[in-house]
Formats: structure tokens, sequence, C-alpha cells
């Protein structure tokens, strides 16, 4: 038997989701812990702009919203393939989350009357999107934490998650490294929750946190549980030039223009009536189509004009995106032209979630980016990822209270605590080893920008699935220094690797079956969405070494699958 | 350039390495930190994680200035731009000289305790921001509706709400340097965004929580909070404020 710290609810992750499903539990009266491998306040959910989406309707001027029109946006986002019951909760739920989320302290932008003010995102039919300035998932995250930190939830900050334990097919806990330490520590619950969100790192370019490395969708593979849809990758098409840092599609939404090098508003080719409030999908393609065909600017970029919006308006609803492009490209938007790219930004796939949020494995569950119930399927709308933080985390605290029994607790066997011990003694150890974990890190994030980036094609894609298995078989000539236990960050981003090479070839198996174009995953060899063959998830198992891809339907509902236009 | 790091091991004395860092447009000390790391050596020890400016996680002294490295830029201090001339705090130097047109210097956050390296453990911190109790209690409100808050309210509000707690006052503060009990200007900032927050209606009673030595009147007006905040944020002004309050209150009876 190995030392145990025991919780009722375990919580991997204290960001958006993290949190509130902590709120939740705490509110039930169960003991919660939440592991995080920062302080929660260093949660990517963090750096989230431009908002979060709602039918409050408060736009009068715009006519009337509604959950339904917010619902029917959201499936018509995701090409079809969101699960259009687990939509209908999303939707239904979103004006109670954000107001709850404004009566717990949150301080939203608000409009003359002094209520919620609202702006037009992309691929929406209202102006529906609650915000904070563009710091809203700065705002949120700082309110949940106010909240949460008053209950007695425990934090365990520094800990690095490093697997889950399962015993008899039932997750019963996981183990962590406390970094500052550098020991190996084993925590038991009756239910736990995966909240780690996205996988960004895995690319070049990507708006992501460097702490967004995929670890909670890959250790849940390696438990047992399918991850879905992981083919589907957004691009957000306007990041900082060089950087990628993420500029809020909020710029848009209060209508900054894109003009390519001739100074066209190229979006009338792609999208002549929402033109750059189309989706992500589509304005990150016609982005990338005009770099590609020469009209970019020198280096590949274009430029969001948001000049004509004038300096008060631009420090009222933009300051953030003024500042970030003050301090790292040196552009004033008030006077210049801001330089964009696409870039990586959200992870559509994850973890396989029923709309309890909890996965095949007993007593494991997952919410948020991490996870793919599916709310966002093929392609995600602007202002829908906070909102499923604040309502898939709720539910997701509520079935864990729900399946949480009390008075069990779960051994954990020495073995799995000494198997973890073992792999970090090994890498360790190993003086053989030729090169350090950001070798393969930097070949693995070339590998998937040039090979599973917006534009894909089949032979590019096995090519690039080959040198990812090649990279990967590297892995055991990963050589750590530094002999410190304590704070090893090089031995933290060893441990990381062999989760990302999971997660960046559960993306690639996904892409190269779906012969099709669908939302962000777009195939020049196969242009056109094929409901006959495709309309249907993808899964991928963890079988001992090898990945299987299976299928799982799409639950339709009231929408009737159609052409998307915009 | 060359990147002097203070290097520190629990148990061992402190010493200053110094690494050769090749420098292109735009890099920061951020960017040189993880050069560093990566081409020298793999133990170096430092926060970070959004590298965007928003999370506060990678706050540390960059010659001698509390900044967020994933925000400094390195070619900006070697032509000694923008750096903000700061009132004396004894923390601030920590002892490592530097020649500020060939090197940074990179050093912990001061006023804090040291783990490795750059890395401070920043619980002090945040135990003196739970102390003013950062929840908002709201008078009750019908469900299905939101507090009205006119846009006024709101601005100023968000000059404090803009905080991400990265210590970097915390640290430029010559009054924490001397006086340990002085709960900072982070948490004063964060308990006045509460006191006027007509939310919660409880201004008073909020103000009142540091009507101590260790409160708003342990504040000497030095400003470094100000001049390091990479937010903007002025806890001087919110002290400023509360104290002018609590006087005229005094004043009244």
């Amino acid at each position: 038997m190995e030392e145990i710290a025991h919780y009722g609810a375990l919580i991997i992750g204290g960001g958006l989701t993290g949190l509130r499903a902590a709120l939740e539990l705490t509110r039930e009266g169960k003991e919660v812990a939440v592991l995080s491998k920062v302080h929660p306040l260093r949660s990517h959910s963090v750096a989230a702009q431009g908002g979060v989406n709602a039918a409050l309707g408060n736009n009068k001027d715009a006519g009337e919203d509604s959950w339904r029109s917010h619902a029917f946006d959201t499936v018509k986002g995701s090409d079809y393939l969101a699960d259009q019951d687990a939509v209908s909760i999303l939707c239904r739920e979103a004006p109670e989350a954000v107001l709850e989320m404004e009566h717990l302290g949150t301080v939203f932008s608000r409009d003359g009357s002094g209520r919620l003010a609202q702006r037009p995102f992309g691929g929406a039919g209202f102006p529906r999107t609650c915000y904070a300035a563009d710091r809203t998932g700065h705002n949120l995250l700082h309110t949940l934490y106010e909240r949460v930190i008053e209950s007695n939830a425990h934090f365990y900050e520094d800990h690095f998650v490093t697997s889950l334990v399962v015993e008899k097919g039932e997750v019963v806990g996981c183990t962590a490294i406390d970094l500052k330490a550098g020991e190996l520590t084993c925590f038991s619950s009756e239910a736990l929750l995966l909240a780690t969100g996205g996988f960004g790192r895995i690319y070049k370019h990507s708006t992501n946190a460097h702490l967004n490395t995929g670890e909670g969708a890959a250790m849940a593979m390696r438990a047992g549980a399918p991850l879905k849809d992981m083919e589907f990758v957004q691009f957000h098409p306007t990041t900082l030039f060089g950087t990628n840092i993420l500029i809020s599609e909020a710029a848009r939404g209060e209508g900054g223009i894109l003009l390519n090098s001739e100074e066209e508003r190229f979006m009338s080719r792609y999208a002549p009536k929402y033109m750059e409030l189309a989706p992500r999908d589509i304005v990150a393609r016609a982005i990338q189509t005009e770099i590609d065909q020469g009209r970019g600017l020198p280096g590949g970029y274009v430029h969001l004009d948001l000049r004509h919006l004038g300096k008060e308006r631009i420090g009222e609803r933009l300051p953030g995106i003024r500042q970030i492009s003050l301090d790292f490209v040196g552009v004033d938007p008030v006077e210049s032209m801001v330089p964009v790219q696409p870039g990586q930004h959200y992870s559509m796939g994850g973890i396989e979630v029923g709309n309890d949020c909890a996965t095949r494995l007993p007593g494991l569950f997952a919410a948020g980016e991490c996870s793919c119930v599916s709310v966002h399927g093929a392609n995600r709308l602007g202002g829908n990822s906070l909102l499923e933080t604040l309502v898939f985390g709720r539910i997701a605290g509520a079935s864990m209270a729900r399946a949480m029994k009390g008075g069990r607790r779960a051994s954990i066997g020495r073995r799995r605590a000494d198997a973890e011990r073992k792999r970090v003694e090994e890498i360790m150890s190993n003086k053989e080893g030729s090169y350090g974990p950001s070798v393969l890190r930097k070949g693995l994030k070339r590998v998937m920008t040039e090979h599973f980036g917006i534009f894909r094609e089949e032979r590019r894609m096995r090519e690039g699935l080959a040198a990812l298995r090649s990279l990967r078989a590297g892995l055991g000539n990963v050589q750590v220094h530094e002999r410190d236990l304590g704070f090893n960050q090089s031995l933290v981003m060893a441990l990381e690797l062999r989760d990302m090479f999971l997660v960046a070839e559960a993306v690639a198996i996904g892409a190269l079956a779906r012969e099709e174009s669908r939302g962000s995953h777009w195939r020049t060899d196969f242009p056109s969405r094929d409901d006959g063959r495709f309309l249907h998830h993808s899964l991928v198992f963890l079988k001992g070494e090898e990945m299987v891809l299976d299928s799982s339907p799409v639950r339709l509902g009231d929408f009737p699958v159609q052409e998307r236009v915009y | 350039m060359m990147l002097k790091v203070y290097r520190y091991k629990e148990g061992g004395e402190p010493r200053y390495d110094r690494f050769p860092i090749p420098v292109d447009k735009g890099m920061t000390v951020l960017d040189a930190l993880f050069y560093a790391r990566d081409e020298f050596d793999d133990g170096l020890a430092f926060r970070y994680s959004c590298r965007g400016a928003v999370c506060g996680t990678c706050a540390m002294l960059i010659d001698r200035v509390p900044r967020l490295a994933c925000k400094t830029q390195v070619e900006a201090l070697l032509k000694a731009e923008a750096a903000p001339r700061l009132a004396y705090s004894p923390a601030l130097d920590l002892g490592g000289s530097f020649d500020p047109r060939r090197e940074v210097l990179v050093e912990p956050l001061p006023n804090l305790t040291n783990q490795k390296d750059l890395v401070v453990d920043m619980r002090e911190f945040f135990e003196k921001y739970r102390l003013i109790t950062p929840t908002m209690k709201g008078a009750k409100v019908d469900k299905g509706q939101e507090y009205l808050l006119p846009k006024d309210d709101v601005r100023e509000l968000e000059r404090y709400t803009n905080c991400i707690l990265c210590a970097a006052c915390y640290s430029a503060c010559p009054v924490n340097a001397v006086s340990p009990d002085f709960i900072g200007p982070a948490a004063l900032a964060k308990l006045y965004r509460f006191a006027i927050d007509p939310r919660e209606g409880r201004r008073m009673e909020r103000l009142k929580l540091a009507d101590v030595p260790e409160g708003w009147w342990g504040c000497e007006f030095h400003s470094n909070c100000v001049k390091v905040c990479p937010k903007g944020v002025p806890p001087n002004l919110a002290i400023g404020k509360a104290q002018k309050e609590l006087r005229d209150i005094r004043e009244r009876r």
C-alpha cells in the first residue's frame, strides 16, 4: 500500500471548467481537491478574450434572440457534426450560467441601460456575446477562484498529474509529481474529473499557453477511454504575426476588417454575407489562401484594420488587443494595421463523454476543452468555449456528486506508484541519451504544423504520420542533465512529450481516415463534405501500442443537415 | 547579449551564471530564458504560462525592475528604453552587477522566499490576498436578471479588476521590503475593487477591514507599485482614496 491522499472528488486542472465543477461539488457538500501544474489563476482560461455567448436578447435593436437561434448557429457552425441534444443543453443553460457569474462578481461590460452588453461574433445571427472588454476569461477565472477559495476545496498547485489509476476497469485516482519537492504522490478518488484544457502546443504556431500539452486527453486514452473527433483542430484566423498571441474575434465583432497586400477586403470572395464574421474555419482558410496565393505580406500575414473604430472605442472595447499589439509588435491599432496570421487555437475533439460528462470508465469524468461532448462538432463558434466551461463544468460537478456514494476509500496499489517512479527514474538515469526533450518537441511541432495544418492531403499526412512515429521512437533517447528533482522543468517536459506524441498521433489518424472536408478539417484531395460516408464521430482507442479507429453516430435533432453557406 | 541569471538551490549559496544569447527582433526575456535552458543548462528553473502578459506567472526582477519576462523586449532593455525610475528599495538590489548595454540581469522577485533559481514561493502573497476576503457577497437579485451597473462604475472597477496578481508591485514596494506585515499594494487594490462595487454595497465595511497600520496606513506613497504594474493598475490611487474616505468620516464625527 502506498501513502495516499483521499478525496471524494479529484479535479485535474484549475481553469474555468475545473473551478466551476469544484464550486458545484462544494455546494453539494463534497470533499474536493483541485490539482494543477500551475496556480489556478495561471490556467489558460485566463487568456480568453472576446466573450461568452448567451441568448439574453439584451440588444433590443437587433430583434428577438432565443436559445434556439443560438443552438441553430452552433449546429450550423459545427458543420452539422455537433450532437444536437448537447447543443440544446449548452444554449438553454447559457443565460443562467452567464448571469450566475455576474451575480458572483464578474464585472461584465454594460450597455447604456446598465445591462450586460452583447456584441456580434463570428457565425452568429444575433449579437449575443457577453464580454468584459477583451479580458473576459481573466474576469471569469478570477471571479470563480475568489468563490472557490472561500469553500473547503483543497488546492494542490505545482502538482503535475502523470497517470490515472485504474482498478478493475474503474478509475480510482491518479499519480502526481509535487513539482517543488519532485516527489511522486498518489491520490485516490470516487470521482475524478479531467479538466486539463487543450493541446495546442503540439503545433508550432498556437495561441495556447505553454501549459497546453494535452496530457489529460492522453491519460484518458492510456486508461482506456476513447478520444473523439481529434482531427478537428481549430485554427484561429487572427493571431499576432510572429508570436501567435490571440487577437480576439471581438476585434472583427467590433468592426475590424481584413485586408491583403493589395489592400483588398478579400473576405467578400469567401463569405459575401458574413464577411469577416464568418466562422473561424472559413476566415482562417481565406487568410491562408491569400497568403499561399501570394497576396499576403512578406513573411506570411495579412492586415487587420481597426483604425476606423477610433481611439475611444478601441480603448473601451479592445484595450487588451491594443496593449498586446503595442507590447509585442510595436504597433498601435489606433494608428496602424495589425499584422495577423492563422494559428492553432482550440481542439474541438477530446475525451469522449456523454451529456453528463461521464466517460466510458466508471469514476472518470471530463469536461471543457479536453473533452468532446460534442457541442462544437467540426468547428467551434467564438464565445462558445467559455460558455462550455461554465455549463459543462457545472454539469460535471453535479454528475460527480451523484456518482459519489461516500465512505469508500480506494486503496492504490504500490505497483502503480512504482511504475510511475520507474518512468521518472528511467528518464533521469538515461546517461546515453543524445538530446534534451526540446529537440523532439520542436520536431513534433514542425510535423504537425507542416503536415496536419489548415489544408490537408493524404500523401502529406502519410509522410507526417511516418515522421511522427520515427520521432516518437526517439523518446528513449531523451536525456535530462539536471539531477535535482525539485522544479525540474526539463523532466516535466520529457514526461509531457510522450503524451504529446499520443495526442498528435490521434489527430493524425483521425485526419487521414476522414476523406471529406468538414468544418476545420479541410482535405484538398476531398474538398467537399460527404454526409453519406462521414456524418459520424471518429473515435480513437489505444490498444497496447496501437491506435484503433472506430466511429459513433451523430445525434441529430431539430436542425436538418444542410449545405453550409455564409 | 549576455543573460546574467541568478541561480539558487535550497541549502546552497546563490550565484550568477552568464549565458550568451543571440538576440533577434522581438525576442523577449522569456524567449532568452528558454534559449538558455535549451542550449546551456536544462536545470534552469523559472515560471511561465501564457507568454502573452495576461496570466501573471513570469514576473521576475529584470535589470532590477520587477517585470513580466514574457512582455519585456530584450532590445528595449539594451537600449535602456522605458525603464521606470523607481523609489529606492533595498530589496531591489540582490547584489548582481551588470552592464545594461550588453547584459540583461535576471533575478527572482524580492520580498518573497526564493525556492529555486528564479522561482519564488507565492504563498505569502496569496495569503495576504486572502486576508481581504476577495469574494463578492452581493445583495440578492432575481435569478434571471443581472445587477444593473452604470458604465462609469464599470470603468472605475476595471482599473482594479485588471490586476493579474503577478506580485510585481509587491516586490517593488519599499514598505514591503522592511515591514513584512504590510499586506501590500495588490491586496489593497483588490480590497478597494470590492469596496467600490455597488453590487455589494458594503463600502465602509470593506474599507474598515484594512483600517490598520498594516493596511491602508502602511503605504508611504513611493508609487513603485503603479510604475511596475504590467496592467496599469494604480494601487497607490486606491490607497489614497481609501485613506481620504476614512479620514473624512473620522473628521465628521
